[in-house]
C-alpha cells in the first residue's frame, strides 16, 4: 500500500495531468479546454501555497542565522524586519490600497532596479576577467563581437558604420545561431517533457 | 489544432519509446557525446570537500508551472545526481531556488538521497533556500550565499537570464571553479566569460545523462540526437524542395 501511494500515485497523477493539459493546448477544444483551465487553475493555487512554504523557509534560514549570530547576520536581521513591515500596508490599506502601491513604488521598485543596473557593471568586470583568465582567439573574438554590439546600439554620431555591423550581426550570424538554439531547446523540452509523461523520470515520487 | 506540434510529439514519443525498447533494459551501453560541462562535475565534489567546504547549487527563477519548468527539471536532475556524490563525501550541498513551487521538490530530493544511505538524521531542510521570487532579487541572494557560505565549488543549472552575472561575479570574486548550464540566449552571453565549462541550449536536458548515467537518462539523449538529425535532414529537404520550386 505504501509503494503504491509514495510511488505509483504520484506518477498517474502526474501523467493524467499533464496529458489532459497539453491535450487542451494542441486541441483546443470543449470539453478538453473547460479541463485544462481547471487543471491549471489548481496549478495556481497549489503554487500560492508553496509562496507560504516559500517565506517559512526563509523566515528559517535568516532567523537561524540572526539567533546564531552567524556572518551576515545583520543583513538577514534587515531582511525578516523589511518581510514583517512590508506585510503592514496591503493588512491595513489592502493590496491596492495607496499606502501598498507606495512601497511597492518608491521601495521594491527603485531597489529592483538598482540591483539590475548592477548587472551591466558584473558584465564589463566579467569581460575584463575573460581577457585576464583565456586570452585565446574565441575570448577575443567574444569581447570584439560585444564591442561591435554595444557601440553600434548608442546613439553617437560618426558610428554609422558599427551600426551597419551591429545589424548585420544581429540579425545573420546572432539570428542563425538563435534559431538553432531554439530547436536544439524545443527538442530537449518535448524529450523530457515525454519521459515524464511516460513515468521514465520520477522527480516527484519515491523512486 | 495545432498539427505540427502534435507530430512532432508524436514523432519524438515514437523515437523515445523505441529506444527505450531496444536500449533501454540491456545491451551496450548507448554511448553520448563529450559535454565536459557535466564529465568534471562529480569530480568537483571531491574538490570541494578536498578543500572542506560545499557546493552551492543555483537553479535558477525558473517555475514548475511555467515556461521554464522543463529547464528547472534539468536543473532537479544535476540535485538527484550531485546530491547522493555530496552526502558521500560528506559534503552538505546549498541548493538555492528563486521560485517556491521548487522548493518542496528540491528538499525532498535531497531527503531522499540521505535516506537512502540511512542518514536521515543528517538531512537539513534548510540547506534548500527560496531566495527571492524574482529574478534579480534571487540572483543578489544566491550571489550573498556564493561569498559567505563557504562554498568552494558553483554550480549553475536552470531558468537564469542576464542577471546570473551576479551569481557568477561572486563566484570569479573568491576564484571558484563555476559550471553552468543554460538554454537562455541572454543567461549563456553571459556565463560564457565567467564559468569553466558551460553547457549551452539543448545541452542543458543532457545533465541527467551526465551525472547519474543511468541507462533511461542516456537512451533519452540518443533519442535527442537521433531527432536533431532528422529535424536538420527535414530543413535541409524543405531548402532543397524551395530552391527547386523557385
Amino acid at each position: 500500500m505504501s509503494r503504491l501511494v509514495k510511488q505509483w500515485i504520484p506518477i498517474l497523477i502526474a501523467t493524467i495531468t499533464g496529458l489532459v493539459v497539453l491535450a487542451g493546448y494542441l486541441i483546443p477544444t470543449p470539453p478538453l479546454t473547460y479541463y485544462r483551465d481547471r487543471l491549471v487553475e489548481w496549478a495556481v493555487i497549489v503554487a500560492a501555497f508553496a509562496f507560504i512554504l516559500g517565506l517559512f523557509n526563509i523566515l528559517r534560514v535568516h532567523g537561524g542565522r540572526v539567533a546564531r549570530l552567524r556572518q551576515g547576520w545583520l543583513y538577514s536581521l534587515v531582511l525578516l524586519l523589511a518581510a514583517l513591515v512590508a506585510w503592514v500596508p496591503p493588512l491595513l490599506y489592502g493590496p491596492s490600497g495607496t499606502a501598498t502601491q507606495q512601497m511597492f513604488d518608491y521601495v521594491i521598485g527603485p531597489l529592483g532596479a538598482s540591483l539590475a543596473a548592477l548587472v551591466a557593471f558584473t558584465l564589463a568586470l566579467a569581460a575584463f576577467r575573460l581577457l585576464r583568465a583565456r586570452r585565446s582567439v574565441g575570448a577575443v573574438f567574444f569581447i570584439l563581437v560585444v564591442a561591435v554590439v554595444l557601440l553600434g546600439s548608442t546613439p553617437f554620431m560618426g558610428l554609422g558604420r558599427l551600426a551597419d555591423a551591429r545589424d548585420w550581426i544581429v540579425n545573420v550570424p546572432g539570428m542563425a545561431g538563435g534559431r538553432g538554439l531554439l530547436l536544439g531547446v524545443a527538442l530537449g523540452t518535448v524529450i523530457t517533457a515525454l519521459r515524464i509523461f511516460i513515468g521514465s523520470d520520477r522527480p516527484h515520487s519515491e523512486f | 489544432m495545432h498539427v505540427g506540434a502534435i507530430l512532432l510529439l508524436i514523432l519524438s514519443g515514437l523515437v523515445l519509446v523505441m529506444l527505450l525498447i531496444l536500449l533501454g533494459q540491456k545491451g551496450p551501453r548507448p554511448t553520448i557525446r563529450p559535454l565536459p560541462a557535466f564529465q568534471d562535475l562529480r569530480d568537483e565534489v571531491g574538490r570541494a570537500a578536498e578543500r572542506g567546504g560545499t557546493i552551492h547549487i543555483a537553479l535558477g527563477g525558473g517555475r514548475l508551472n511555467g515556461e521554464d519548468a522543463v529547464s528547472s527539471l534539468a536543473g532537479l536532475q544535476i540535485v538527484e545526481a550531485l546530491a547522493g556524490v555530496a552526502i558521500s563525501y560528506s559534503v552538505q550541498p546549498i541548493i538555492t531556488v528563486g521560485d517556491s513551487t521548487l522548493l518542496p521538490l528540491v528538499q525532498d530530493i535531497l531527503r531522499r538521497a540521505y535516506e537512502r544511505r540511512d542518514l536521515t538524521e543528517r538531512y537539513d531542510p534548510g540547506r534548500v533556500r527560496f531566495v527571492a521570487p524574482s529574478p534579480v532579487a534571487y540572483a543578489a541572494g544566491a550571489a550573498n550565499v556564493v561569498a559567505t557560505e563557504n562554498v568552494t565549488t558553483n554550480v549553475m543549472v536552470g531558468a537564469f537570464g542576464a542577471e546570473v552575472s551576479l551569481i557568477t561575479d561572486a563566484g570569479a570574486r573568491r576564484d571558484l571553479p563555476q559550471l553552468a548550464a543554460a538554454a537562455a540566449p541572454r543567461a549563456i552571453g553571459t556565463l560564457y566569460p565567467t564559468t569553466d565549462h558551460l553547457a549551452v541550449g539543448e545541452e542543458l536536458y543532457a545533465a541527467g545523462a551526465y551525472t547519474t548515467g543511468e541507462r533511461r537518462y542516456l537512451v533519452s539523449l540518443v533519442a535527442q540526437d537521433v531527432l536533431r538529425v532528422i529535424l536538420v535532414l527535414v530543413i535541409l529537404g524543405m531548402a532543397v524542395l524551395a530552391f527547386v520550386g523557385s
